[in-house]
């Protein structure tokens, strides 16, 4: 291979790397042109560049758009590639040095090394420099974008038929204690009727509550969650915060700070019993009804006030729904109104029956809302190790909440009323709030694939993604106690020694044989200096002029019962150095050179055979 | 303090981060603050990924000539106004990568590689005035491996160079030879001494300084030339080159001259070492 060539192979192997992530960025995302245009540049460069500060300029390019895909892009297929393009990079700063003395193979070999090499101090600072939080608050997140997920209106009425995306939605590894018996992850809160819709108000941009944070708490709940067109996430309704970054609204919404056009992971600890936003005392708009219209809702709604509780109004409401011939239907049509639904058409889906029952219980005086979420999903139990469930876009469900004095918002999910199912509904009449075990379907290939592919993910997510500023301070707590101040000087205590000993691997005095890892400088001894040790051995050293060959001859002359080894190492030596050997052809020589170098080495009573 | 020869360490050698070793440091702060703004592990250890090879360079860049070893060659005369070739010579104890070496203010010489042992470069420069020079400060620098740190060292030969006047076309006196002179002394080039050689004909005054010992090759009386000298009305300089030229030509063509100028008178003779001499008389008047 020409040494042009050498010299520019690293750095064009790093591009379909980056280019390959690009494809799978967000255009809306602030980040994300900043992206495109750094590899679009790393392109045109790398096709004109002639001078060496230009190829060092192209592999720093690519080092940069390695970092800032890797602020988008945090799964563990995107950090595997981005660690490669980082690994080729670096290669391609080494070429322009060293392309003309090695081998593409071994360029990257040395890149690797010296990646290597500066690995124990960069996870010094990693593990030991305080984090800090983002000096200014702004959503790097997309703002527009093809995603899928639940959606902050929710309009039934209008569906004719309900899409069934099967696309992933979150994943979430819970302790196999926590698993809680009614699995419903509530995500959005929808509390403003007009009569048709119920709306979801926007809470993110008011000031954020004080959350109580679990000090010191171990978090039992990792999460994944899939790019969504909404900021809240999904969770149980009972769990605690571990982060800064996370509260929960007084409506029960977690809010994760971030942005929420690219993938999440966050971490929550499981509790048990009542949460604060459970025990919220209802506003005004929880009984609010639009002022006109629903006139056979209202009526029906009128004849159950004359109940004294709220419960009671309810059990009412529930018989009324179990006396009806509704049937679900994933293709219900489009009805005018909530009357035509409930007293004409008396087909629907969850949405239908949430939205409804909501109606009737704000008609009936009981504060009420729709909560939309994910119910169920999928326990998978992938070879790699920790279960998790595996939320999809087709679990999403809506339900209801009513507030019963005494007890609190009392979920309520009028779909499990429902006990007739349309036949050309593809859902399951399964009972809501279940776990499904990976048993009771079967599962295609590709799905069992991608749920092994998922285990791994998840497992780099927890240990991984999830080391953020909360669990590094919990960690360096644990490891240096609370004198927080002295934090600072500790990573630089720490970061001294770990340059020491890379500067003695450097210097490879005692331990060449670790320091061989390094890329340069004496300890990467060629065939060449390693045989004149071993001749310096016997007593041979060589003297001016004097070439390998000769010197050998002179050894062999020495030491006759070496004679044959010697010549053959002589031999090895000059084909490596001078042949134009194959590679398959350079590794039988190298071997041979190698067991010579061993056998004289024996000899010489420097190791034992 | 000019040297004979100097062996590079830490008290020689001199390291800075390059331009591109800033922009470097700018990409590492950039990632840094990539990864707080957005909580991304991976950015953030890619950022102190990027400081520790920066700190890594600096040792592995100063590696690159500590120990390296610079002699002072033999450097040959070369006329004023021409590209003198200063011979240096590196010796090393292990293979080094790419560097680069310059007299101060001149061309650049690029190394690829090292050797095991070491090598012999030629520094270019161009000498604006005759006589004994010494050349520029050596300049010795490196970037390799990473291209983060620059890493240089200087220092000044003690070997100076012989610089020959410049040559330049022009008038220059002749005479023909008064007196021819003692046969002895006519000779013009040195041979191998063969055996039963006379002992006058041998070259006692080279012997002594240490040459091998040699007979004299002698002239034939009848091919003795004119005597040169500087042409009466120029200026002593450009009189200078111009016998320069005049002798370079006359070397050329293989005819004898002779060489009188100020004190020094050369009998007329030809060959290679009698136009050093008389240039190098020119050199130094």
């Amino acid at each position: 291979m020409s040494h042009r060539r050498v010299e520019a192979a690293p750095a064009w192997w790093a591009l379909p790397p980056l280019v390959l992530q690009c494809l799978f960025l967000n255009g809306s995302a602030p980040l994300t042109w900043p992206t495109w245009g750094l590899v679009a540049c790393v392109v045109f460069k790398l096709g004109e560049c002639r001078r060496p500060f230009d190829r060092r300029l192209v592999a720093l390019l690519q080092v940069l758009s390695a970092g800032l895909l890797a602020a988008q892009l945090q799964g563990l297929l995107a950090s595997v590639l981005q660690l490669l393009a980082v690994l080729l990079a670096l290669g391609g700063l080494l070429a322009h040095e060293l392309g003309d003395l090695v081998s593409v193979r071994a360029l990257l070999g040395r890149s690797l090394k010296l990646l290597l090499a500066a690995l124990p101090l960069a996870l010094v600072l990693f593990l030991f420099v305080p984090r800090i939080p983002p000096l200014w608050t702004t959503d790097l997140g997309p703002t527009r974008g093809a995603v899928t997920g639940l959606s902050p209106d929710l309009d039934p009425l209008s569906i004719v038929s309900l899409a069934q995306v099967d696309a992933s939605a979150a994943r979430v590894m819970v302790p196999e204690g926590d698993l809680p018996g009614e699995v419903y992850w509530r995500v959005l809160v929808h509390d403003q009727f007009d009569g048709r819709r119920w709306r979801h108000r926007d809470r993110s941009s008011s000031s954020r509550p004080r959350s109580p944070l679990v000090r010191d708490a171990v978090a039992s709940q990792w999460w994944v969650v899939e790019p969504s067109a909404i900021r809240a996430v999904p969770w149980d309704g009972a769990a605690l915060p571990t982060s800064s970054d996370q509260w929960i609204t007084p409506e029960g919404e977690l809010l994760v700070e971030g942005a929420s056009r690219q993938r999440r992971s966050y971490r929550l600890q499981s509790q048990k019993g009542l949460h604060r936003w459970q025990q919220r005392v209802p506003l005004v708009q929880d009984l609010q009804l639009p002022p006109q219209g629903l006139s056979r809702l209202r009526q029906l709604a009128a004849s159950w006030r004359d109940l004294p509780t709220g419960d009671a109004r309810l059990r009412a409401a529930e018989s009324w729904f179990r006396g009806q011939p509704f049937r679900y239907s994933l293709q219900p049509g489009a009805v005018s109104d909530l009357d035509a639904f409930l007293f004409d058409r008396q087909v629907g889906f969850c949405g239908h029956y949430a939205g409804a029952l909501a109606a009737l219980m704000r008609a009936a005086d009981v504060p009420a809302r729709v909560v939309s979420g994910y119910q169920g999903g999928r326990r998978v139990d992938p070879l790699s190790g920790s279960p998790f469930i595996d939320l999809r876009q087709s679990d999403a469900h809506a339900w209801v909440e009513v507030w019963l004095d005494g007890v609190g918002w009392h979920q309520v999910d009028p779909t499990t009323w429902i006990s007739s199912v349309s036949t050309d509904s593809r859902l399951e009449a399964a009972p809501a709030g279940t776990v499904t075990g990976t048993g009771t379907q079967p599962v295609r290939w590709w799905t069992w694939l991608q749920w092994q592919w998922w285990g791994l993910d998840m497992a780099w997510t927890r240990w991984w993604l999830s080391f953020d500023q909360t669990s590094q301070q919990a960690w360096l707590r644990s490891f240096m106690g609370e004198q927080r101040h002295w934090w600072g000087l500790m990573a630089l205590a720490m970061a001294g020694p770990v340059l020491l000993l890379s500067l003695w691997l450097l210097r490879g005095a005692r331990l060449w044989r670790l320091a061989a890892l390094l890329p340069f400088g004496p300890w990467r001894e060629q065939p060449l200096e390693r045989s004149l040790r071993v001749l310096g051995r016997l007593g041979v050293e060589p003297e001016r002029g004097e070439t390998f060959p000769q010197l050998c001859r002179r050894a062999s002359q020495v030491c006759p019962d070496r004679a044959p080894l010697l010549l053959a190492m002589a031999e090895h030596q000059q084909l490596l150095v001078h042949a134009p050997l194959t590679g398959a052809q350079r590794r039988q020589h190298r071997r041979a050179w190698a067991q010579i170098h061993r056998q004289l080495l024996i000899q010489s009573g420097r190791i034992r055979s | 303090m000019p040297s004979a020869d100097i062996t590079l360490g830490l008290r020689s050698l001199y390291i800075i981060p390059s331009r591109f070793g800033a922009l470097w440091l700018a990409s590492a702060g950039l990632l840094l603050l990539v990864a707080i703004q957005t909580g991304s592990n991976s950015t953030l250890l890619l950022g102190f990924v990027l400081l520790a090879v920066m700190l890594l360079a600096m040792h592995l860049t100063h590696d690159s000539l500590q120990g390296l070893r610079l002699c002072c060659g033999r450097p040959a005369p070369v006329f004023a106004g021409e590209t003198a070739m200063y011979p240096v010579l590196l010796e090393s104890d292990q293979r080094r990568p790419r560097l680069q070496c310059r007299l101060r203010g001149e061309q650049r010489v690029v190394c690829d590689q090292i050797p095991l042992g070491g090598m012999s470069i030629a520094l270019p420069w161009s000498p604006s005035s005759r006589g004994w020079q010494q050349p520029p400060q050596v300049q010795i620098e490196t970037v390799a491996p990473l291209g983060l740190f620059i890493c240089w060292s200087r220092w000044q030969p003690n070997e100076s160079q012989l610089i020959w006047p410049r040559r330049r076309p022009g008038p220059v006196g002749e005479s023909n030879p008064s007196t021819v002179g003692h046969g002895l002394e006519e000779w013009h080039d040195l041979r191998p001494v063969r055996k039963g050689e006379r002992q006058a004909v041998i070259d006692w005054s080279g012997a002594a300084k240490g040459r091998p010992l040699q007979a004299k090759v002698f002239t034939d009386p009848v091919d003795l030339g004119p005597i040169l000298e500087p042409a009466p009305g120029v200026p002593t300089e450009r009189a200078l080159e111009h016998l320069a030229d005049r002798i370079w030509r006359l070397h050329q063509r293989d005819e004898s001259y002779g060489l009188r100028c100020g004190s020094i008178t050369l009998v007329a003779a030809k060959g290679v070492r009698h136009r050093d001499a008389c240039l190098e008389a020119l050199a130094t008047q």
